[in-house]
């Protein structure tokens, strides 16, 4: 199911690009790594993400944003406490909603950045194990809620419509869990991603 | 459920395989931070707890674990070491050092006497260190066999030492501490030592024990024992037959005694470090603790057990070898 609803919300935004009839649009595609942080003694692995970005100019140097960012499900390494081993995962989606300004120069490059909110979808799992002759165990919780989200990139005109671009982003999630656990946490997202977009 | 490594980690484990890591071999002179432990019968169940209340401190060290055969048992799943007072309560999360050990400090005054050791299960709470929401998701595999197990001991009088002074300097191993200290009600003494050499470039420190094992009579609280140098100072070249190395649970409770004493802030594996300088032929500064311990009780269940409540205050000493001609 959550992968029927990507499809669709990625067509939405597809279908937003189409009904827009005008000449400056854009469609960003990035695939990036991320690096997750609670602020707390987490250990994330790195992950993977995909963001679809529709951009409106309404302004030569500005555009209104709206995008879509889906993440893997993000590992954190292996722990082990008094309590046995345990390992927690999140996985998260988002809906971005923002402003994107960029300055082009003569040159075939450009420089853009992001800022915006998000409406975030959280899902963090954890495994336990306890050893041997007690049963281990597997639990998750999701939430949903707020936050913003922005980034930097460049970009490099391939022909006129196409471009390859390459962008960092700093996303968070703000207060993931309050209200249902007293140890709420804001969720940091780093990412480095390249991508294409198309102008059209 | 996906298995990671600790999956194959047994639930009880041995103290050997657990603390081969922390043998420490050193020129001439091997010394293991723990390989056994003394008084633990092979068979039974076994309780060991100790609270040490050191002179004018405002928290009590608190260490505990339970054998199984002669080996130490993981409380897991949320089974957790309670020490609690009449009006504190903490549960020993910290890991000691062998498995199957833990520790904590609890706050203590003037008005405690006594403190209870109880195995509980806590799944929130002993998960607290844990970054994600304890309190949302976790998975609770119920209380183990060991929850609802106790001890209890009760502190002896406050040791006040009364001799030598601070930072008298010793010149040779074949000196003897006058150590003194205001008698007290006849119970158990031993002194145990943190000593820390350097000759200038190379560094030792370790950790040694003195009870009536190593001089007939040390435990007598009689207010008066002589500790001959030797019994701290070693030749590294002659091997150190003559002294008694901290280890297993003594070795925890000193490393925690050091650790509270200096706000956090010494080497975690101080007792343990590689040693390098000659003790005799360096400067040593010797942190003698002597101890006044008191039998506590076990549960009935047990089939035997070391309970301990302890005292101890401190005392500094030099050792300056002596200056060739």
């Amino acid at each position: 199911m959550p992968f029927a609803r990507h499809l669709l919300i990625i067509a939405l935004v597809l279908c937003a690009a189409k009904i827009v009839e005008a000449d400056n649009k854009q469609l960003d595609v990035n695939f990036g790594w991320t690096n997750l942080d609670t602020g707390r003694n987490d250990n994330f692995k790195s992950g993977k993400a995909l963001a679809v970005h529709f951009d409106y100019f309404f302004k030569p140097w500005l555009a209104a944003d709206i995008g879509l960012y889906v993440s893997d499900k993000t590992l954190e390494e292996s722990q082990q406490d008094i309590v046995g081993a345990f390992r927690t995962s999140i996985q998260s989606q988002a809906i971005l909603l923002g402003v994107k300004p960029r300055y082009r120069f003569k040159s075939p490059y450009e420089v853009y950045g992001r800022l915006g909110l998000q409406y975030w979808r959280t899902e963090l799992e954890l495994e336990e194990d306890f050893g041997t002759g007690v049963p281990a165990g597997q639990d998750s919780a999701k939430d949903t809620g707020y936050g913003y989200y922005l980034s930097i990139g460049g970009a490099h005109y391939v022909t006129e419509n196409v471009m390859v671009q390459l962008e960092l982003r700093h996303m968070v999630q703000l207060d993931v869990f309050e209200g249902e656990s007293q140890f709420p946490f804001d969720l940091t997202i780093n990412s480095f991603g390249f991508g294409v977009g198309y102008r059209f | 459920m996906v298995l990671f490594r600790a999956a194959s980690v047994p639930r009880v484990l041995t103290i050997t395989s657990a603390t081969i890591a922390a043998a420490v071999l050193l020129g001439g002179c091997e010394i293991q931070g723990s390989d056994n432990l003394p008084r633990v019968p092979d068979q039974g169940l076994v309780m060991y707890a100790e609270a040490n209340w050191h002179e004018a401190e405002d928290t009590a060290e608190v260490v505990a674990a339970v054998f199984d055969d002669g080996v130490a048992v993981n409380l897991v799943g949320g089974d957790v070491f309670e020490a609690r007072t009449a009006t504190e309560r903490v549960l020993l999360t910290k890991r000691g050092f062998f498995a199957g050990s833990y520790a904590e400090s609890l706050s203590v005054d003037n008005s405690i006497q006594d403190v209870f050791f109880n195995v509980v299960h806590e799944p929130i709470a002993a998960r607290e260190n844990r970054w994600y929401p304890v309190d949302l998701i976790g998975t609770d595999p119920g209380p183990g066999e060991l929850v609802g197990k106790s001890a209890s001991v009760s502190f002896p009088l406050a040791v006040t030492i009364t001799a030598p002074a601070t930072d008298t300097v010793y010149h040779s191993i074949n000196d003897v501490i006058g150590l003194s200290w205001i008698s007290g009600n006849g119970d158990d003494m031993r002194v145990l030592a943190a000593v820390n050499c350097t000759d200038g470039l190379a560094t030792s420190s370790y950790g040694v024990v003195i009870d009536k094992e190593v001089i007939a009579g040390m435990d007598v609280d009689d207010g008066d024992e002589g500790i001959p140098m030797n019994r701290i100072i070693y030749d590294l070249n002659q091997g150190s037959g003559t002294i008694e190395f901290v280890r297993d649970a003594t070795l925890m409770l000193l490393q925690e005694l050091l650790n509270q004493l200096s706000a956090g802030n010494i080497d975690p594996d101080f007792l343990l470090k590689q040693r390098e300088a000659n003790p005799i032929e360096s400067t040593c500064n010797i942190r003698m603790f002597l101890q006044r311990q008191l039998d506590g009780q076990f549960d009935t269940t047990f089939d035997a057990g070391t309970v301990i409540g302890s005292t101890s205050a401190e005392i500094t000493v030099q050792y300056l070898p002596p200056v060739p001609l």
